[in-house]
Protein backbone atom coordinates (compact mmCIF):
# COMPACT_ATOMS: atom_id res chain seq x y z
CA UNK A 1 0.00 0.00 0.00
CA UNK A 2 2.71 2.50 1.01
CA UNK A 3 4.38 2.19 -2.51
CA UNK A 4 1.18 2.78 -4.18
CA UNK A 5 0.81 5.75 -1.97
CA UNK A 6 4.16 7.17 -2.90
CA UNK A 7 4.15 7.12 -6.71
CA UNK A 8 0.31 9.15 -6.83
CA UNK A 9 1.02 12.93 -7.44
CA UNK A 10 0.14 15.79 -5.10
CA UNK A 11 -3.15 16.98 -6.74
CA UNK A 12 -4.10 12.95 -6.25
CA UNK A 13 -2.48 12.56 -2.65
CA UNK A 14 -4.81 15.32 -1.56
CA UNK A 15 -7.98 14.09 -3.00
CA UNK A 16 -7.36 10.38 -1.50
CA UNK A 17 -6.66 12.05 2.01
CA UNK A 18 -9.66 14.34 1.55
CA UNK A 19 -11.80 11.22 0.54
CA UNK A 20 -10.74 9.21 3.80
CA UNK A 21 -9.25 6.59 1.08
CA UNK A 22 -5.75 7.44 2.99
CA UNK A 23 -4.20 8.77 5.66
CA UNK A 24 -2.18 11.76 5.76
CA UNK A 25 -0.35 9.87 8.82
CA UNK A 26 -0.07 6.71 6.12
CA UNK A 27 1.21 9.08 3.57
CA UNK A 28 3.72 11.21 5.87
CA UNK A 29 5.01 7.80 7.32
CA UNK A 30 5.96 6.66 4.01
CA UNK A 31 7.56 9.85 2.88
CA UNK A 32 9.77 9.11 6.20
CA UNK A 33 10.69 6.13 5.68
CA UNK A 34 11.83 7.14 2.09
CA UNK A 35 13.64 10.14 3.66
CA UNK A 36 15.37 8.21 5.73
CA UNK A 37 16.10 5.39 3.08
CA UNK A 38 17.44 7.24 0.59
CA UNK A 39 19.63 10.06 2.42
CA UNK A 40 22.90 8.51 2.25
CA UNK A 41 22.60 7.62 -1.39
CA UNK A 42 21.00 11.39 -2.48
CA UNK A 43 21.73 13.61 0.31
CA UNK A 44 18.70 15.18 -0.49
CA UNK A 45 18.01 17.00 3.11
CA UNK A 46 19.79 19.10 5.12
CA UNK A 47 16.93 18.99 7.83
CA UNK A 48 14.52 16.54 8.34
CA UNK A 49 11.68 17.38 10.85
CA UNK A 50 10.11 13.82 10.99
CA UNK A 51 7.75 14.82 14.39
CA UNK A 52 6.70 17.87 13.18
CA UNK A 53 5.32 16.80 10.09
CA UNK A 54 3.71 13.73 11.82
CA UNK A 55 1.87 16.15 13.85
CA UNK A 56 1.17 18.26 11.16
CA UNK A 57 -0.59 15.19 9.39
CA UNK A 58 -2.74 13.95 12.45
CA UNK A 59 -4.30 17.56 12.45
CA UNK A 60 -5.35 17.13 8.89
CA UNK A 61 -6.35 13.44 9.40
CA UNK A 62 -8.57 14.88 12.47
CA UNK A 63 -9.87 18.18 10.64
CA UNK A 64 -11.03 15.68 7.81
CA UNK A 65 -12.66 13.34 10.53
CA UNK A 66 -14.77 15.75 11.44
CA UNK A 67 -15.85 16.69 8.58
CA UNK A 68 -14.22 20.34 8.84
CA UNK A 69 -12.82 21.83 5.94
CA UNK A 70 -8.96 21.67 4.38
CA UNK A 71 -7.10 23.25 1.26
CA UNK A 72 -6.35 21.77 -1.63
CA UNK A 73 -3.03 20.54 -0.44
CA UNK A 74 -4.55 19.16 2.67
CA UNK A 75 -2.57 16.31 4.27
CA UNK A 76 0.62 15.93 1.34
CA UNK A 77 4.11 16.28 2.47
CA UNK A 78 6.31 18.77 1.27
CA UNK A 79 10.28 19.91 1.43
CA UNK A 80 11.63 23.12 0.61
CA UNK A 81 14.71 24.34 -0.37
CA UNK A 82 16.44 25.76 2.60
CA UNK A 83 16.41 28.99 1.74
CA UNK A 84 12.80 29.72 3.02
CA UNK A 85 12.68 31.09 6.19
CA UNK A 86 10.48 29.47 9.56
CA UNK A 87 10.25 31.41 12.45
CA UNK A 88 12.55 29.74 15.69
CA UNK A 89 13.75 27.55 12.75
CA UNK A 90 17.56 27.26 11.82
CA UNK A 91 17.48 27.64 7.62
CA UNK A 92 21.18 27.40 6.46
CA UNK A 93 21.33 28.87 2.81
CA UNK A 94 23.35 25.73 2.48
CA UNK A 95 25.87 27.81 3.87
CA UNK A 96 28.81 27.63 7.12
CA UNK A 97 28.02 31.16 7.38
CA UNK A 98 24.61 30.54 8.11
CA UNK A 99 24.74 27.10 9.47
CA UNK A 100 23.26 28.14 12.72
CA UNK A 101 20.53 31.41 11.67
CA UNK A 102 17.27 31.10 13.15
CA UNK A 103 14.82 33.12 11.56
CA UNK A 104 12.24 35.55 13.63
CA UNK A 105 9.60 35.03 10.64
CA UNK A 106 7.93 32.94 8.64
CA UNK A 107 8.09 33.21 4.67
CA UNK A 108 4.94 34.11 3.32
CA UNK A 109 4.63 31.61 0.54
CA UNK A 110 5.40 29.46 3.50
CA UNK A 111 2.68 30.48 5.46
CA UNK A 112 0.25 29.84 2.29
CA UNK A 113 1.01 26.34 2.11
CA UNK A 114 0.31 25.94 5.28
CA UNK A 115 -2.84 27.55 4.90
CA UNK A 116 -3.84 25.26 2.22
CA UNK A 117 -2.70 22.41 4.53
CA UNK A 118 0.16 21.29 3.04
CA UNK A 119 2.85 19.52 5.20
CA UNK A 120 6.52 20.53 6.28
CA UNK A 121 9.07 17.62 6.18
CA UNK A 122 12.41 19.42 5.63
CA UNK A 123 15.14 21.59 4.69
CA UNK A 124 17.01 20.43 1.01
CA UNK A 125 20.28 20.60 0.06
CA UNK A 126 21.37 23.10 -2.06
CA UNK A 127 24.06 25.40 -3.63
CA UNK A 128 25.59 27.13 -1.26
CA UNK A 129 23.95 30.85 -1.00
CA UNK A 130 21.86 29.42 -4.28
CA UNK A 131 25.15 30.26 -6.30
CA UNK A 132 26.10 27.33 -9.41
CA UNK A 133 23.60 25.40 -11.56
CA UNK A 134 24.94 21.73 -10.34
CA UNK A 135 24.24 21.33 -6.96
CA UNK A 136 27.29 20.33 -5.73
CA UNK A 137 27.96 21.57 -1.81
CA UNK A 138 31.15 21.70 0.03
CA UNK A 139 29.41 22.45 3.37
CA UNK A 140 26.76 20.23 3.13
CA UNK A 141 27.80 17.74 0.82
CA UNK A 142 26.82 17.02 -2.64
CA UNK A 143 23.24 15.89 -3.61
CA UNK A 144 23.37 13.62 -6.09
CA UNK A 145 20.68 12.69 -9.60
CA UNK A 146 18.44 10.28 -8.45
CA UNK A 147 18.64 8.75 -12.19
CA UNK A 148 22.61 8.28 -11.91
CA UNK A 149 24.35 9.04 -8.40
CA UNK A 150 27.25 9.89 -10.09
CA UNK A 151 25.92 12.57 -12.31
CA UNK A 152 24.93 16.18 -10.13
CA UNK A 153 21.16 16.80 -9.69
CA UNK A 154 21.43 20.43 -11.44
CA UNK A 155 21.41 23.51 -8.82
CA UNK A 156 20.96 25.63 -7.01
CA UNK A 157 17.66 23.97 -5.90
CA UNK A 158 19.42 20.64 -6.30
CA UNK A 159 17.26 19.02 -3.49
CA UNK A 160 14.48 20.03 -4.24
CA UNK A 161 14.53 18.53 -7.78
CA UNK A 162 16.33 14.88 -6.16
CA UNK A 163 13.48 14.80 -3.59
CA UNK A 164 10.68 15.26 -5.88
CA UNK A 165 12.15 12.67 -8.32
CA UNK A 166 13.04 10.19 -6.05
CA UNK A 167 9.46 10.21 -4.64
CA UNK A 168 9.98 11.25 -1.18
CA UNK A 169 8.11 14.48 -1.18
CA UNK A 170 5.15 15.38 -3.45
CA UNK A 171 6.36 18.74 -4.53
CA UNK A 172 9.63 21.12 -3.23
CA UNK A 173 9.81 25.00 -3.21
CA UNK A 174 12.74 26.16 -5.06
CA UNK A 175 14.73 29.74 -6.15
CA UNK A 176 15.39 30.66 -9.64
CA UNK A 177 17.71 33.72 -10.12
CA UNK A 178 19.40 32.48 -13.25
CA UNK A 179 17.47 29.10 -13.93
CA UNK A 180 18.11 27.34 -10.07
CA UNK A 181 14.82 25.85 -10.69
CA UNK A 182 14.69 24.86 -13.96
CA UNK A 183 17.98 23.55 -13.85
CA UNK A 184 17.48 20.79 -11.88
CA UNK A 185 14.11 20.06 -12.64
CA UNK A 186 15.51 19.21 -16.01
CA UNK A 187 18.68 17.23 -14.86
CA UNK A 188 16.66 15.10 -12.70
CA UNK A 189 13.29 14.94 -14.35
CA UNK A 190 10.66 16.70 -12.48
CA UNK A 191 8.56 19.76 -13.35
CA UNK A 192 9.96 23.13 -12.87
CA UNK A 193 7.88 26.21 -12.77
CA UNK A 194 9.89 29.81 -12.61
CA UNK A 195 7.07 32.60 -11.80
CA UNK A 196 6.99 36.19 -13.87
CA UNK A 197 9.65 38.05 -11.45
CA UNK A 198 7.15 39.75 -8.75
CA UNK A 199 4.44 37.11 -8.99
CA UNK A 200 5.48 35.18 -5.76
CA UNK A 201 6.33 36.92 -2.52
CA UNK A 202 9.68 37.02 -1.35
CA UNK A 203 9.30 37.98 1.84
CA UNK A 204 11.23 35.04 4.04
CA UNK A 205 13.40 34.29 1.06
CA UNK A 206 17.17 34.52 1.37
CA UNK A 207 18.11 37.02 -0.98
CA UNK A 208 20.59 36.74 -3.97
CA UNK A 209 19.58 39.01 -6.06
CA UNK A 210 17.01 41.71 -5.48
CA UNK A 211 16.03 41.99 -8.68
CA UNK A 212 16.23 38.92 -10.33
CA UNK A 213 15.29 35.97 -7.41
CA UNK A 214 12.13 34.47 -7.82
CA UNK A 215 10.50 31.34 -5.83
CA UNK A 216 8.55 28.58 -7.32
CA UNK A 217 8.06 24.89 -7.47
CA UNK A 218 10.26 22.12 -8.41
CA UNK A 219 6.93 18.28 -8.93
CA UNK A 220 6.18 15.36 -10.60
CA UNK A 221 3.43 16.81 -12.38
CA UNK A 222 2.52 20.02 -14.25
CA UNK A 223 -1.08 20.19 -12.15
CA UNK A 224 0.93 19.71 -9.06
CA UNK A 225 3.25 22.89 -9.89
CA UNK A 226 0.41 24.30 -11.43
CA UNK A 227 -1.94 23.76 -7.88
CA UNK A 228 1.52 24.94 -5.47
CA UNK A 229 1.47 27.83 -7.82
CA UNK A 230 -1.84 28.92 -7.09
CA UNK A 231 -1.46 29.02 -3.71
CA UNK A 232 1.50 31.12 -3.05
CA UNK A 233 0.67 33.55 -5.87
CA UNK A 234 -0.55 37.05 -5.71
CA UNK A 235 0.32 40.21 -3.76
CA UNK A 236 1.83 40.19 -0.34
CA UNK A 237 1.64 43.33 1.30
CA UNK A 238 5.29 42.09 3.40
CA UNK A 239 7.09 42.01 -0.01
CA UNK A 240 5.82 45.41 -2.00
CA UNK A 241 7.48 44.36 -5.25
CA UNK A 242 5.12 41.79 -5.37
CA UNK A 243 2.50 42.22 -8.18
CA UNK A 244 -1.11 43.20 -7.43
CA UNK A 245 -1.66 42.11 -11.07
CA UNK A 246 -5.32 39.31 -10.63
CA UNK A 247 -4.16 36.24 -10.52
CA UNK A 248 -5.32 33.77 -12.98
CA UNK A 249 -5.53 30.19 -12.14
CA UNK A 250 -3.15 27.36 -13.34
CA UNK A 251 -4.87 25.04 -11.68
CA UNK A 252 -7.82 25.69 -13.66
CA UNK A 253 -6.42 26.41 -17.18
CA UNK A 254 -4.86 22.84 -17.21
CA UNK A 255 -8.52 21.93 -17.97
CA UNK A 256 -8.05 23.45 -21.49
CA UNK A 257 -6.82 22.15 -24.74
CA UNK A 258 -3.98 23.37 -26.73
CA UNK A 259 -6.11 22.87 -30.07
CA UNK A 260 -5.28 26.35 -31.94
CA UNK A 261 -2.18 27.01 -29.25
CA UNK A 262 0.78 28.77 -31.37
CA UNK A 263 3.86 27.77 -30.15
CA UNK A 264 7.22 29.70 -31.47
CA UNK A 265 9.92 27.87 -32.08
CA UNK A 266 13.01 30.36 -31.44
CA UNK A 267 15.30 30.25 -34.80
CA UNK A 268 18.13 31.65 -33.32
CA UNK A 269 20.44 30.81 -30.24
CA UNK A 270 18.11 28.38 -28.45
CA UNK A 271 18.84 25.80 -30.31
CA UNK A 272 22.45 26.17 -31.28
CA UNK A 273 25.18 24.34 -29.80
CA UNK A 274 22.69 21.69 -27.82
CA UNK A 275 23.82 18.15 -27.79
CA UNK A 276 22.25 15.67 -30.85
CA UNK A 277 19.86 13.66 -28.12
CA UNK A 278 18.78 16.22 -26.20
CA UNK A 279 17.79 18.16 -29.95
CA UNK A 280 16.07 14.77 -30.89
CA UNK A 281 14.18 14.22 -27.60
CA UNK A 282 12.81 18.18 -27.87
CA UNK A 283 11.96 17.82 -31.65
CA UNK A 284 9.86 14.55 -30.42
CA UNK A 285 8.40 17.23 -27.85
CA UNK A 286 7.18 19.10 -30.70
CA UNK A 287 5.81 16.57 -32.95
CA UNK A 288 3.55 15.80 -29.99
CA UNK A 289 1.97 19.01 -29.59
CA UNK A 290 1.40 19.25 -33.41
CA UNK A 291 -0.50 15.85 -33.05
CA UNK A 292 -2.26 17.57 -30.33
CA UNK A 293 -3.56 20.15 -32.62
CA UNK A 294 -1.25 22.80 -31.69
CA UNK A 295 0.40 24.99 -34.65
CA UNK A 296 4.21 25.76 -34.27
CA UNK A 297 5.68 28.40 -35.90
CA UNK A 298 9.12 30.39 -36.51
CA UNK A 299 9.59 32.75 -33.60
CA UNK A 300 12.15 35.39 -33.91
CA UNK A 301 14.56 36.36 -30.94
CA UNK A 302 16.85 39.48 -30.54
CA UNK A 303 20.29 38.74 -29.68
CA UNK A 304 20.84 37.92 -26.38
CA UNK A 305 24.89 37.98 -25.73
CA UNK A 306 24.52 41.44 -24.39
CA UNK A 307 21.49 40.97 -22.34
CA UNK A 308 23.25 38.00 -20.87
CA UNK A 309 26.77 39.92 -19.87
CA UNK A 310 24.73 43.06 -18.43
CA UNK A 311 22.28 40.31 -16.44
CA UNK A 312 25.82 39.49 -14.70
CA UNK A 313 26.96 42.08 -14.04
CA UNK A 314 23.32 43.54 -12.41
CA UNK A 315 23.44 39.68 -10.30
CA UNK A 316 27.00 40.26 -8.94
CA UNK A 317 26.23 43.93 -7.99
CA UNK A 318 23.51 42.61 -5.97
CA UNK A 319 24.67 39.77 -4.95
CA UNK A 320 28.13 41.47 -3.68
CA UNK A 321 25.90 44.12 -1.72
CA UNK A 322 24.57 41.38 0.05
CA UNK A 323 27.52 39.72 0.98
CA UNK A 324 30.04 42.07 1.66
CA UNK A 325 30.68 42.00 4.87
CA UNK A 326 31.16 38.43 4.91
CA UNK A 327 33.19 38.36 2.26
CA UNK A 328 35.44 40.58 3.63
CA UNK A 329 35.26 39.22 7.30
CA UNK A 330 34.81 35.73 6.36
CA UNK A 331 36.27 34.68 3.18
CA UNK A 332 37.50 31.72 4.22
CA UNK A 333 34.18 30.25 4.94
CA UNK A 334 32.81 30.15 1.36
CA UNK A 335 33.56 27.65 -1.16
CA UNK A 336 35.89 28.86 -3.85
CA UNK A 337 34.06 28.89 -6.56
CA UNK A 338 30.75 30.79 -4.76
CA UNK A 339 32.85 33.33 -3.06
CA UNK A 340 34.66 34.38 -6.31
CA UNK A 341 31.06 33.96 -8.18
CA UNK A 342 29.66 36.90 -5.84
CA UNK A 343 33.10 38.73 -5.34
CA UNK A 344 33.37 40.18 -8.79
CA UNK A 345 30.24 42.18 -7.93
CA UNK A 346 32.40 44.18 -5.40
CA UNK A 347 34.17 46.23 -8.88
CA UNK A 348 31.36 46.82 -10.82
CA UNK A 349 30.94 50.44 -11.23
CA UNK A 350 27.42 51.88 -10.01
CA UNK A 351 26.55 53.18 -13.42
CA UNK A 352 26.77 49.41 -15.18
CA UNK A 353 24.80 48.03 -12.44
CA UNK A 354 22.31 50.67 -12.74
CA UNK A 355 22.50 50.66 -16.99
CA UNK A 356 21.74 46.34 -16.42
CA UNK A 357 18.49 47.62 -14.51
CA UNK A 358 17.58 50.51 -16.64
CA UNK A 359 18.00 48.73 -20.23
CA UNK A 360 15.94 45.78 -18.72
CA UNK A 361 12.55 47.38 -20.38
CA UNK A 362 13.87 47.93 -23.57
CA UNK A 363 14.82 44.67 -24.08
CA UNK A 364 11.81 42.85 -22.26
CA UNK A 365 9.62 44.71 -25.09
CA UNK A 366 11.93 44.09 -27.69
CA UNK A 367 12.17 40.53 -26.64
CA UNK A 368 8.21 39.87 -26.08
CA UNK A 369 7.50 42.31 -29.36
CA UNK A 370 10.12 39.63 -31.56
CA UNK A 371 9.12 36.55 -29.68
CA UNK A 372 5.27 37.03 -29.02
CA UNK A 373 4.53 38.59 -32.45
CA UNK A 374 3.09 35.26 -33.92
CA UNK A 375 2.73 32.79 -31.23
CA UNK A 376 1.28 32.51 -27.35
CA UNK A 377 4.43 30.67 -26.11
CA UNK A 378 7.86 29.67 -26.77
CA UNK A 379 9.22 26.23 -27.07
CA UNK A 380 13.21 25.36 -26.34
CA UNK A 381 15.60 22.91 -24.71
CA UNK A 382 15.86 23.81 -21.11
CA UNK A 383 19.34 22.79 -21.39
CA UNK A 384 21.83 22.03 -24.04
CA UNK A 385 23.00 18.95 -22.37
CA UNK A 386 22.00 16.47 -19.86
CA UNK A 387 23.12 16.29 -16.09
CA UNK A 388 26.78 16.33 -16.29
CA UNK A 389 29.11 13.37 -13.90
CA UNK A 390 29.83 14.94 -10.65
CA UNK A 391 33.41 13.71 -11.11
CA UNK A 392 33.49 16.15 -14.38
CA UNK A 393 31.93 19.42 -13.10
CA UNK A 394 34.14 18.55 -9.83
CA UNK A 395 36.54 21.85 -11.19
CA UNK A 396 36.32 23.33 -7.64
CA UNK A 397 37.00 27.32 -8.76
CA UNK A 398 39.24 26.76 -11.71
CA UNK A 399 39.22 28.37 -14.99
CA UNK A 400 37.44 26.13 -16.31
CA UNK A 401 33.92 26.63 -14.02
CA UNK A 402 32.82 29.72 -15.65
CA UNK A 403 32.21 28.48 -18.89
CA UNK A 404 30.70 24.97 -17.72
CA UNK A 405 28.33 27.49 -15.93
CA UNK A 406 27.38 29.48 -19.12
CA UNK A 407 26.96 26.27 -21.13
CA UNK A 408 24.69 24.65 -18.32
CA UNK A 409 22.32 28.15 -17.92
CA UNK A 410 22.54 29.05 -21.61
CA UNK A 411 18.67 29.13 -21.65
CA UNK A 412 17.17 30.17 -18.27
CA UNK A 413 19.76 33.12 -18.06
CA UNK A 414 18.06 35.44 -20.51
CA UNK A 415 14.62 34.98 -19.18
CA UNK A 416 15.51 35.10 -15.76
CA UNK A 417 17.04 38.72 -16.77
CA UNK A 418 13.86 39.89 -18.66
CA UNK A 419 11.52 38.04 -15.95
CA UNK A 420 9.66 36.30 -17.85
CA UNK A 421 7.73 33.02 -16.41
CA UNK A 422 8.99 29.37 -17.98
CA UNK A 423 8.23 25.56 -17.18
CA UNK A 424 10.08 23.04 -17.73
CA UNK A 425 8.64 19.88 -18.73
CA UNK A 426 10.48 16.39 -18.79
CA UNK A 427 10.70 15.02 -22.46
CA UNK A 428 12.11 11.70 -22.43
CA UNK A 429 15.75 9.97 -21.60
CA UNK A 430 18.76 9.90 -23.59
CA UNK A 431 20.40 6.30 -24.13
CA UNK A 432 22.41 6.93 -20.62
CA UNK A 433 19.38 7.12 -18.47
CA UNK A 434 19.68 10.88 -18.34
CA UNK A 435 16.37 13.10 -18.82
CA UNK A 436 15.84 15.95 -20.68
CA UNK A 437 13.75 18.57 -20.66
CA UNK A 438 11.85 21.69 -22.90
CA UNK A 439 11.47 25.01 -21.88
CA UNK A 440 8.30 26.99 -22.47
CA UNK A 441 8.78 30.53 -22.09
CA UNK A 442 5.71 32.85 -21.68
CA UNK A 443 4.30 36.29 -21.85
CA UNK A 444 4.42 38.48 -18.43
CA UNK A 445 2.10 36.83 -16.08
CA UNK A 446 0.73 34.52 -18.57
CA UNK A 447 1.74 31.27 -16.59
CA UNK A 448 -1.63 29.63 -16.66
CA UNK A 449 -0.85 29.39 -20.75
CA UNK A 450 2.22 27.45 -19.91
CA UNK A 451 0.52 25.18 -17.58
CA UNK A 452 -2.13 24.18 -20.20
CA UNK A 453 0.27 23.57 -22.17
CA UNK A 454 2.59 21.72 -20.26
CA UNK A 455 -0.34 19.27 -18.48
CA UNK A 456 -1.55 18.34 -22.08
CA UNK A 457 1.78 17.58 -23.25
CA UNK A 458 1.72 15.13 -19.70
CA UNK A 459 -1.68 14.04 -20.46
CA UNK A 460 -0.69 12.62 -23.39
CA UNK A 461 2.91 11.14 -22.53
CA UNK A 462 4.14 9.30 -19.43
CA UNK A 463 7.87 10.66 -19.00
CA UNK A 464 6.86 12.32 -15.98
CA UNK A 465 5.28 8.60 -14.62
CA UNK A 466 8.68 7.21 -14.66
CA UNK A 467 10.38 6.42 -11.84
CA UNK A 468 14.35 6.68 -10.61
CA UNK A 469 15.55 2.85 -9.65
CA UNK A 470 16.52 3.77 -6.60
CA UNK A 471 13.52 4.62 -5.92
CA UNK A 472 11.18 2.20 -7.50
CA UNK B 1 42.24 53.58 -22.40
CA UNK B 2 43.56 51.28 -20.31
CA UNK B 3 42.03 48.02 -19.85
CA UNK B 4 40.95 45.93 -16.42
CA UNK B 5 44.06 43.98 -15.20
CA UNK B 6 44.60 42.09 -11.90
CA UNK B 7 46.70 44.83 -10.44
CA UNK B 8 43.50 47.24 -10.87
CA UNK B 9 41.43 44.85 -9.46
CA UNK B 10 43.57 43.93 -6.67
CA UNK B 11 44.07 48.04 -6.21
CA UNK B 12 40.23 48.28 -6.07
CA UNK B 13 39.72 45.74 -3.55
CA UNK B 14 42.05 47.55 -0.96
CA UNK B 15 40.56 50.74 -2.41
CA UNK B 16 36.94 50.51 -2.16
CA UNK B 17 36.50 47.42 -0.09
CA UNK B 18 39.34 47.33 2.53
CA UNK B 19 39.80 43.53 1.04
CA UNK B 20 42.93 41.76 0.08
CA UNK B 21 42.33 39.26 -2.36
CA UNK B 22 43.93 35.77 -2.09
CA UNK B 23 46.84 35.14 -4.18
CA UNK B 24 45.64 34.54 -7.88
CA UNK B 25 42.09 35.69 -7.54
CA UNK B 26 42.85 39.12 -9.04
CA UNK B 27 43.80 37.93 -12.70
CA UNK B 28 40.76 35.62 -12.86
CA UNK B 29 38.37 38.23 -11.52
CA UNK B 30 39.74 40.79 -14.23
CA UNK B 31 39.11 38.04 -16.77
CA UNK B 32 35.45 37.90 -15.71
CA UNK B 33 35.39 41.51 -15.89
CA UNK B 34 36.17 42.39 -19.23
CA UNK B 35 33.51 40.72 -21.65
CA UNK B 36 30.90 42.76 -19.16
CA UNK B 37 32.73 45.69 -19.22
CA UNK B 38 33.15 45.26 -22.75
CA UNK B 39 29.04 44.46 -23.22
CA UNK B 40 28.37 47.54 -20.89
CA UNK B 41 30.32 50.02 -23.30
CA UNK B 42 28.21 48.44 -25.81
CA UNK B 43 25.00 48.67 -24.13
CA UNK B 44 25.52 52.37 -22.53
CA UNK B 45 24.40 54.58 -25.12
CA UNK B 46 20.73 52.92 -25.27
CA UNK B 47 20.19 55.12 -21.84
CA UNK B 48 17.96 57.52 -22.57
CA UNK B 49 17.42 60.82 -20.18
CA UNK B 50 13.94 59.95 -18.92
CA UNK B 51 13.85 55.65 -19.21
CA UNK B 52 12.69 53.66 -16.31
CA UNK B 53 13.54 50.41 -14.42
CA UNK B 54 10.92 47.66 -16.93
CA UNK B 55 7.40 47.53 -16.08
CA UNK B 56 5.41 44.59 -17.51
CA UNK B 57 2.04 45.73 -17.45
CA UNK B 58 3.64 48.97 -20.26
CA UNK B 59 5.60 45.46 -22.18
CA UNK B 60 1.89 43.74 -22.13
CA UNK B 61 -0.39 47.00 -23.25
CA UNK B 62 2.63 47.44 -26.03
CA UNK B 63 2.38 43.91 -27.09
CA UNK B 64 -1.25 44.37 -26.93
CA UNK B 65 -1.44 47.49 -29.04
CA UNK B 66 1.40 45.62 -31.74
CA UNK B 67 -1.28 42.71 -31.89
CA UNK B 68 -4.07 44.89 -32.36
CA UNK B 69 -2.32 47.53 -35.06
Amino acid sequence: MSEEIEFLDACETASRIAAKDISSVEVTEAAIRRAERLQPVLNAFISLEAEVALDAARAVDTRIANGEPVGSLAGVPLAHKDMYYREGKVTTCGSKIRKDFVADHTATVLQRLEGAGALYLGGLNMSEFAVGPIGNNVHFGDCRNPWDTAHAPGGSSSGSGASVAARIVYGALGSDTGGSIRIPSAMSGVVGLKPTQTRVSRNGLMPLSFSFDCGGPLTRTVRDASRIFDVIAGHDPKDPTSSQRPLESCDASCEQTVEGMKIGIPTTYYFEDVDAPVSSLVDEACKVFRDLGAELVEAQVPDHEEMNLIWAAALSAEAATIHRKWLIERPEDYGGMVRRRIEFGLYQPATRYLEALTLRDGFLRDYCAKAFRDCDLLLTPTMPITAPRLSDVDVGDSEEMPALVLRISKNTRPISYLGLPALSVPCGFTSDGLPTAFQLIGRPFDEATLCRAGHVYQSATDWHAKVPELAA
Amino acid sequence: MEEITGDFVARLASVWHRLILPEGDEETLAEMLVPMDAAGERVAPRVGFDMEPSDFEATLSDLARRRDG
